[in-house]
């Protein structure tokens, strides 16, 4: 397995990042330094979810009598809403209009998310002889939370505006909250003993129901007021 | 496995460390691969094929040798035999039974290799998709111990009397155990149930002792021998110390020296070196001991080959220098595979037999000293043995592996128990350790005997480049969809007709 199979993984992680970089339009813009900057505001988001993880929750044995404590976790998912917060820091942050100042934010956020969480866990696992599906599913979840985090940044950035369609508000507000609490969600609905490619196919495909609603919406705003 | 010196002979494997890739016991052709099989699938043959030709082997021993198939016993004691008696080249290491090793034992077993593959598809999906098996031992090359010590412990219960004029009995027992793998070897039977014996036969004499009425006009004498396994050291040791020096007096009137070794089982005999006489002393203790059990004690009577540097029983080292010796045993012959097996646990041992066994011999030995012949049952009341403690005795003893290397250090706890124990009840405690001559060293043990062992799932290369081909189509697919993005947002832009309307 060895180096080669980390190159493998290596290249299923960044290689979909490098090319929504270059072929969406983002490095015409120049935009390599503000997917920079959206980077440091996650690291600094995360920071602060972790502090207030350290602060309010301390670690309960929620999971020792087996049944998982429901409320308890749902509250600690509940500090995830800090990343909707960061995802708007970012948005208000960075100058730039339409796709781009979408696609910036959520590149940076997630390609921050990639390099923090995946490289590490890379380096160490999938260097070693031993082989592991795990890797490569790891890989793939990241192809996967860079669509969830573009989407999140759209629906945060349309939640904010104002031009919005009455209609809409609710439909905006409630997909922001199934984003925002995409992963309490899904280990809710899943049991921890189920195939972990089903896992990933679900969290595919719950990224996809939320994506392609968010692109329709926003297509349409987009088009009225003038973006293209 | 277990690697020691013996009078200069070596035994046991030298290498240590271990990367091979994991074959199966059918399907291992050279020396790079390493043989992992169970152990009823093994025969002493196909080791010595093995030891000579492969890399490594790693055998894995039976669930619960309590329930072994009489199959399963039979191979693994002949290994056992085979293994120490020689020399091997190649690591062997032992593991227990657990669910994962199961797995990639099937693993391996049906995964064999495709060489005679049905067409050529078959054989490449295999190396495509074959589970692979990668073994990496860590485990330092073992040196040689220097400062390896064997510890005797000895304890008086001295008579009523002046206590130089007094005859005495020596009651012997080693604790160590032997086994093919020394952090495997528990060593219940032999010689756990000779330890036990030993305390409890102390306990029960020192509360015989400390009554006025009860106390005998014998020094009793206990010895827990180190080095039992590997030719006594302890024991001649222990000798050398007692009768060449210039004032030996506790030796000077013996009765006699009773040795106990493996006594686990429903039969006890009498192991001497030379039949005793009528009238003796261990004529003596023979018939009480008879009488005792209700049952003929059968005296088996075999000569101390010189020739022969290993001897067979423990009393065989008093019997040279001219003592009056008997080892009370449950095994009818010195060669009996069970002195020296890794299957020696505590589930196979029946503590109620060994409380009984006890019994008997502590109260033939008493009837002995107090010249009790009818079959009354005065005695009784203080002989009894407890099962429990017999049993709690046994847990403790078997919850270490007590091979003599892993005891070898100074202050070992598991000595420093039994020395505690015997000074809650003895006079006069006393430890001697015996550390190999630095030039011509009648044992030498080795270091490192045990080693983690990692075994990694691993995939052919081939099988890499085939997941390479994968990604890099994935990846075109990306970088399609991302390409046509435009159009698939032009999909989703409204038409201007809708977009007027409001």
């Amino acid at each position: 397995m060895t180096l080669y199979h980390f190159g493998n993984c290596l290249a299923l992680v960044y290689i979909p990042y490098h090319l929504t970089y270059k072929y969406s339009g983002l490095s015409e813009y120049g935009a390599f330094w503000k997917c920079i900057q959206a980077g440091g505001i996650y690291i600094l988001t995360q920071l602060c979810k972790m502090l207030i993880l350290a602060t309010f929750f301390p670690t309960s044995d929620s999971t020792v009598h087996g049944a998982i404590d429901t409320v308890g976790e749902a509250l600690k998912a509940t500090v995830d809403v800090a990343d909707v917060f960061g995802l708007y820091l970012v948005l208000s942050g960075i100058p730039g209009k339409g796709h781009a100042k979408l696609l910036t934010a959520g590149l940076g956020w997630a390609g921050a998310e990639a390099v923090l969480t995946r490289f590490l866990l890379l380096w160490v696992g999938a260097r070693g002889a031993e082989f592991d599906w795990k890797y490569m599913q790891k890989s793939l979840e990241s192809n996967i939370s860079l669509v969830q985090h573009i989407t999140t940044g759209t629906l945060v950035w349309l939640w904010t505006r104002h031009d919005l369609k009455k209609s809409l508000v609710p439909i905006v507000s409630t997909m922001l909250l199934l984003a925002a609490y995409r992963t309490f969600i899904i280990d809710l609905l899943l049991s921890s003993d189920i195939c972990t490619w089903t896992v990933l196919s679900i969290k595919a495909g719950y990224t996809l129901c939320l994506a392609v609603p968010t692109l329709k919406i926003y297509a349409g705003i987009a088009a009225s007021i003038g973006i293209f | 496995m277990h690697q020691f010196e013996l009078h200069g002979v070596s035994r046991g494997c030298k290498a240590a460390s271990v990367n091979l890739e994991v074959r199966s016991i059918s399907s291992w052709r050279t020396q790079r691969h390493c043989v992992i099989s169970h152990i009823s699938n093994m025969t002493s043959v196909s080791l010595h094929k093995m030891a000579e030709n492969t890399g490594a082997l790693l055998i894995v021993l039976p669930k619960s040798f309590a329930t072994a198939s009489s199959k399963e016993r039979e191979v693994l004691s002949d290994i056992e035999v085979h293994a120490l008696s020689s020399e091997i080249d190649i690591p062997i290491y032992f593991a227990l039974w657990t669910p994962n090793i199961e797995k990639i034992l099937k693993d391996i077993d049906g995964g064999s290799s495709p060489d005679k593959g049905s067409s050529a598809w078959d054989a490449m999906v295999h190396s495509f998709s074959s589970n692979g098996y990668q073994i990496v031992i860590n485990a330092n090359k073992p040196y040689p111990k220097n400062d390896a010590m064997i510890t005797s412990v000895q304890g008086k219960l001295p008579g009523l009397g002046v206590e130089e004029k007094l005859p005495t009995i020596v009651i012997v027992t080693h604790y160590d155990s032997l086994g093919v793998a020394p952090d495997l070897s528990h060593g219940a039977d032999s010689n756990g149930s000779g330890v036990i014996a030993l305390l409890e036969i102390i306990r029960i004499f020192s509360h015989l002792y400390s009554n006025k009425r009860s106390h005998a006009p014998v020094n009793l004498v206990f010895l827990l021998a180190g080095g039992g396994k590997y030719n006594f050291q302890g024991s001649k040791k222990w000798l050398e110390d007692q009768l060449d020096v210039t004032d030996a007096t506790l030796l000077q009137d013996v009765h006699f020296v009773l040795c106990l070794d493996t006594i686990g089982n429903d039969d006890i005999y009498m192991h001497v070196s030379k039949p005793p006489k009528e009238g003796s002393n261990l004529f003596e203790l023979n018939k009480s001991l008879s009488s005792v059990r209700k049952s003929e004690v059968n005296v088996v009577h075999k000569k101390i080959n010189l020739a022969d540097e290993i001897l067979a029983w423990e009393h065989e080292r008093y019997s040279i220098r001219r003592l009056p010796s008997a080892t009370l045993s449950s095994m009818k012959n010195h060669k009996d595979p069970l002195r020296a097996t890794v299957a020696d646990v505590a589930d196979t041992i029946n503590p109620a037999t060994l409380a009984r066994n006890i019994e008997d011999i502590a109260t033939a030995l008493a009837r002995y000293i107090y010249n009790i012949s009818g079959s009354s049952q005065a005695l009784s009341s203080h002989m009894t043995v407890d099962e429990e403690v017999v049993k709690t005795w046994l847990e403790f003893l078997c919850s270490h592996a007590r091979a003599a290397p892993l005891l070898s250090d100074k202050n070992n706890p598991l000595v420093k128990s039994l020395v505690d124990t015997m000074n809650r009840f003895l006079s006069d405690v006393k430890t001697s350790t015996l550390v190999a001559d630095k030039r011509d060293p009648d044992f030498v043990f080795y270091d490192s005997s045990q080693a983690t062992c990692h075994i990694y799932n691993v995939k052919p290369a081939l099988f890499d480049l085939f997941l390479t081909v994968l990604i890099t189509a994935y990846l075109a697919v990306v970088y399609q969809l991302i390409q046509n993005m435009p159009y698939i947002y032009e999909f989703m832009v409204p038409s201007i007709k809708k977009l007027k309307a409001q």
